[in-house]
């Protein structure tokens, strides 16, 4: 079985099985078809296979006529601020996130810096579909360069948006893991950028995932026991392309990423009460939290395309998941790993308070995830035969099936990235939570088979 | 006619227009396949200087990382120094993107064994079958390889150069030297080279931007401003080098071109002066060369149109022929590597200069006089296969036979060959006599012959 994902915003799989050149270009130069002849931004994480898949972009995008702005290893949210603020028609982001090193992917930027929402990705998949890309000849190829100006840009406007003097006056010891991925050498810039104690760990950007690239507290052991033996102020964890973020408290605990998204809006909406966008699979405890700022919520479907496209449709203020990653607008569009650090310092830093106090102040829900592998020819059936399990309940169908109960909720959705249905439960009581997630797995299974 | 096809894959490499027929995907399939055919080991990524270089070369390096092959990048690097390099490198082999002289609409691929020598016929046989059949041997991450580039593409040819020949010789002469890349891959070494030698260079066209001044064929037609730069700079010597640098045209210290055949027969007889030894070039090369392998008493050895059948005989003759070549220029001398060196040429003509003391027209008039007549007639290679066919039987018993590519029939005093070319949708029709006059009566019987005869295929 080769896996395959084609998403809104972007293709995925497993490189040498159905990520191979050929692929990569088709995709490439149906994007650069999609922007016109006009300059596209190239940035990858530090994948062992991120070369490749950059060369085929690069070759693609010239041949389409685009000029290439190669920004080399470079996070995510950086790429998206050089494209926000340049002249490119958009930017192509070789990374996959959260994967293990064996999958990469393209992820497509539109020209305002924020993913290809779902009729701009449409458009892209018509263009490979029809797989008719008029190519340029010699004297239209593009050309290529790089910018060694785009990170100093990105960080001198991070600066200047978030309150540097006041985490600079906090005097922070903090540890971050950059899991060798595209955040690595950079966090040394960041944390001069607002004056913490930085104590990096898998600080060398060789795409040698010490651990898989997902922040959560399974992959937490280096950073909690760094925060306890040196006493720090916080920790995080990145994933490959810094775009989410797992925090660590000072007390050592690792906190589920379910958490960074809360505490961020708890803080930023405090001062900017708006519409919040989340997905249907993130945690509860946005709700108490948006409530008690008076801000409405809005559930999407899960990825950043789907919470980004709402953000800006519904002018938003704040948008995020339960998987670690936030976007506030105000600084871009995007979900950005250093803004929800230094965002989390500057709360630190103003409120006096420590991460775990700030943290406690949070309601407590217990979240369950499961998944289920599925053989994608059936996977769409069994989630629909999976209604069944909720007879006579309200059901909402806006990402899979989601059904609240009295102690929280749960969902069975079908997996974005992989052949995998995801079964999510929440209660404020654990054996619940854990019990419900348990009992649908069960039923999934008799289901597939 | 049919419309003709823009994609020519060949003994020759590939060769294609960008934005039609040579795309990305085509470029990086290709790179797969040869990945998976040399199986591991760094391989150099070269290209010429045209526009569509830069394209093309990360095409290929994206196809041979995605079959763990390991890339190695020389940048714009002329072809006899990146065939130099890929030995001296100690590399698995090469692709070097290049279309050689075809105009700008074009590009290519040539690939190169671990020998530094384009694949053999048989190699390409055995290469072109795993693109054929598409099974590709991709690699997981943990077998990808990293790609580097090389830090000085040029040196270590360079250094080969100098070193062999007598730079000190030629240095006390303080040649001036018109000199002109037409914008090629050339550019970044000959003038390097030739400063290195102590030559005052008068430069025409030495930037390699791939913006070709003329018609990147050094034919006496396209080359009439370094003619008149070396009367007007009152240079000793002016040289022409095709767009990837493999072949060299001379103009004398009047500014006058030498024609084509003159380079390979002025540098085979210095170098026969200095070395006893045998000559190989091909079927289509001038009879000055016998000339001058007679007067030294050495044989010469031919061989089908294609510098890798006249680098194959070099080196399979025993003992070792020492020069060899072909007559558009390509002068192929195994002391440095065994392939068309236009850099090499230079060197061995310079020397040759500073040797003998006379001006390059007097080394040129001494040589015995010929004219030979290049033409080609529209027509396929299977419409070529049957006039030679045809061609045999009319000729049967008139001279003497040459039947290994096309026809070649030889007279007392003449020669005629016809055969399809292996880049070009056309058949090549050539005479050589003692006089421009015989020579013209000679190929316009072949051509009414062939006309008359293909009437009737």
């Amino acid at each position: 079985m080769k896996l395959l994902k084609i998403g809104i915003s972007g293709v995925r799989g497993i490189v040498g099985e159905s990520v191979t050149p050929k692929l990569v270009m088709d995709f490439a130069s149906a994007f650069g078809a999609f922007v016109g002849r006009k300059p596209v931004l190239l940035a990858r994480d530090t994948r062992i296979h991120g070369p490749m898949l950059r060369s085929a972009c690069a070759a693609a995008l010239l041949s389409s006529g685009c000029d290439v702005v190669d920004l080399g290893i470079c996070p995510t949210p950086i790429l998206q601020h050089s494209v926000r603020h340049g002249a490119a028609g958009g930017g192509i982001a070789v990374t996959a996130g959260h994967n293990d090193i064996h999958w990469n992917a393209l992820t497509f930027i539109h020209g305002d810096g924020a993913y290809l929402n779902s009729f701009q990705g449409a458009e892209v998949l018509d263009l490979y579909h029809l797989g008719r890309i008029e190519k340029a000849d010699t004297d239209h190829l593009g050309a290529l360069c790089g910018d060694a100006a785009a990170v100093d840009r990105y960080f001198k406007d991070l600066g200047a948006f978030l309150d540097a003097g006041a985490i600079r006056r906090g005097r922070f010891k903090v540890v971050i893991d950059a899991c060798s991925g595209a955040g690595a050498d950079l966090i040394e810039r960041f944390a001069s950028l607002l004056g913490f104690d930085l104590i990096p760990i898998n600080n060398e950007p060789n795409g040698f995932f010490p651990h898989d690239p997902e922040p959560r507290p399974r992959n937490a052991q280096q950073v909690v026991s760094v925060v306890k033996a040196i006493g720090a102020d916080a920790g995080f964890l990145l994933n490959s392309d810094v775009s989410r973020v797992s925090l660590v408290s000072e007390t050592g605990e690792s906190l589920s990423e379910e958490f960074t998204f809360p505490l961020v809006a708890d803080a930023w909406l405090a001062g900017h009460p708006g519409v919040v966008v989340t997905n249907f699979s993130t945690s509860r405890m946005i709700e108490d939290v948006a409530a008690a700022r008076r801000s409405p919520i809005v559930r999407t479907k899960v990825g950043q395309s789907h919470a980004v496209q709402a953000l800006l449709h519904e002018e938003g203020v704040l948008a995020g998941e339960g998987s670690g990653g936030v976007a506030i607008p105000a600084f871009q569009p995007a979900f950005d790993g250093f803004l929800t650090m230094g965002y989390i310092l500057e709360t630190l830093a103003k409120s006096g308070k420590r991460l775990s106090a700030l943290v406690g102040a949070l309601p407590r829900y217990h979240i369950i995830k499961e998944k289920i592998y599925c053989p994608p020819s059936i996977i769409h059936s069994v989630v629909d035969a999976a209604e069944s399990l909720f007879r006579g309940r309200a059901i909402d169908t806006g990402d899979g099936l989601r059904v609240e109960d009295r102690g929280g909720w749960v969902q069975i959705r079908i997996s974005a990235t992989e052949p995998m249905i995801r079964v999510i439960a929440e209660d404020r009581s654990k054996e619940r939570a854990r019990a419900k997630a348990d009992e649908i797995l069960h039923e999934i299974e008799l289901l597939i088979r | 006619m049919k419309a003709t096809t823009t994609l020519k894959i060949s003994i020759s490499g590939v060769r294609g227009i960008i934005g039609d027929s040579l795309t990305p995907q085509l470029a990086a399939a290709l790179a797969q396949a040869f990945g998976t055919y040399i199986g591991g080991g760094p391989i150099l990524v070269g290209r010429d200087a045209r526009r569509s270089g830069i394209m093309l070369s990360e095409a290929v390096t994206a196809g041979l990382l995605s079959v763990g092959g390991q890339p190695v990048d020389t940048g714009i690097c002329a072809i006899p120094t990146f065939l130099y390099l890929t030995k001296a490198h100690k590399a698995a082999g090469g692709i070097a993107v290049t279309a050689s002289h075809n105009p700008k609409p074009w590009n290519g691929l040539k690939f190169i064994s671990r020998d530094g020598l384009y694949l053999t016929p048989h190699q390409t046989e055995e290469y072109l079958d795993i693109y054929h059949q598409g099974e590709f041997a991709y690699v997981p991450a943990e077998r990808y390889k990293t790609a580097s580039a090389v830090s000085d593409t040029n040196e270590p040819h360079l250094r080969r150069i100098l070193a062999h020949f007598d730079a000190a010789k030629v240095r006390k002469r303080h040649f001036r030297v018109a000199l002109d890349c037409n914008n090629g891959a050339g550019a970044v070494l000959a003038p390097r080279l030739l400063a290195e030698f102590g030559c005052e260079v008068v430069p025409i066209y030495t930037e390699p931007n791939g913006e070709f001044a003329h018609d990147p064929e050094p034919l006496p037609e396209n080359i009439a401003e370094i003619c008149r730069a070396v009367r007007e700079s009152k240079a000793d010597i002016g040289f022409v080098q095709d767009a990837d640098a493999d072949r060299l045209a001379v103009v004398d210290e009047r500014g006058r071109p030498l024609g084509e055949e003159l380079t390979l027969a002025l540098s085979a007889r210095y170098i026969l002066s200095r070395k006893k030894g045998s000559v190989v070039c091909n079927l289509s090369t001038s009879r000055v060369i016998d000339d001058i392998a007679a007067a030294r008493g050495v044989k010469v050895f031919r061989t089908k149109i294609g510098e890798i059948n006249v680098v194959e005989k070099l080196l399979a003759v025993r003992p070792r022929a020492v020069i060899g070549g072909e007559g558009n220029g390509g002068v192929i001398y195994p002391d440095i590597h065994p392939c068309r060196d236009s850099f090499t040429a230079m060197a061995i003509l310079l020397e040759a200069l500073a040797d003998t003391d006379k001006p390059v027209s007097a080394l040129a008039r001494s040589l015995p006089r010929y004219t030979m007549l290049k033409e080609k007639i529209e027509g396929s290679a299977e419409s070529g296969y049957r006039l030679v066919g045809a061609l045999k039987k009319l000729y049967e018993g008139r001279g003497k036979m040459d039947l290994r590519d096309g026809l070649k029939v030889e007279f007392p005093d003449h020669w005629i060959h016809v055969r399809p070319s292996n880049t070009e949708p056309v058949i090549r029709v050539l005479a050589e006599a003692r006089t421009p006059a015989a020579a013209r009566r000679a190929i316009e019987t072949l051509k009414s012959d062939i006309s008359r005869l293909q009437k009737k295929l």
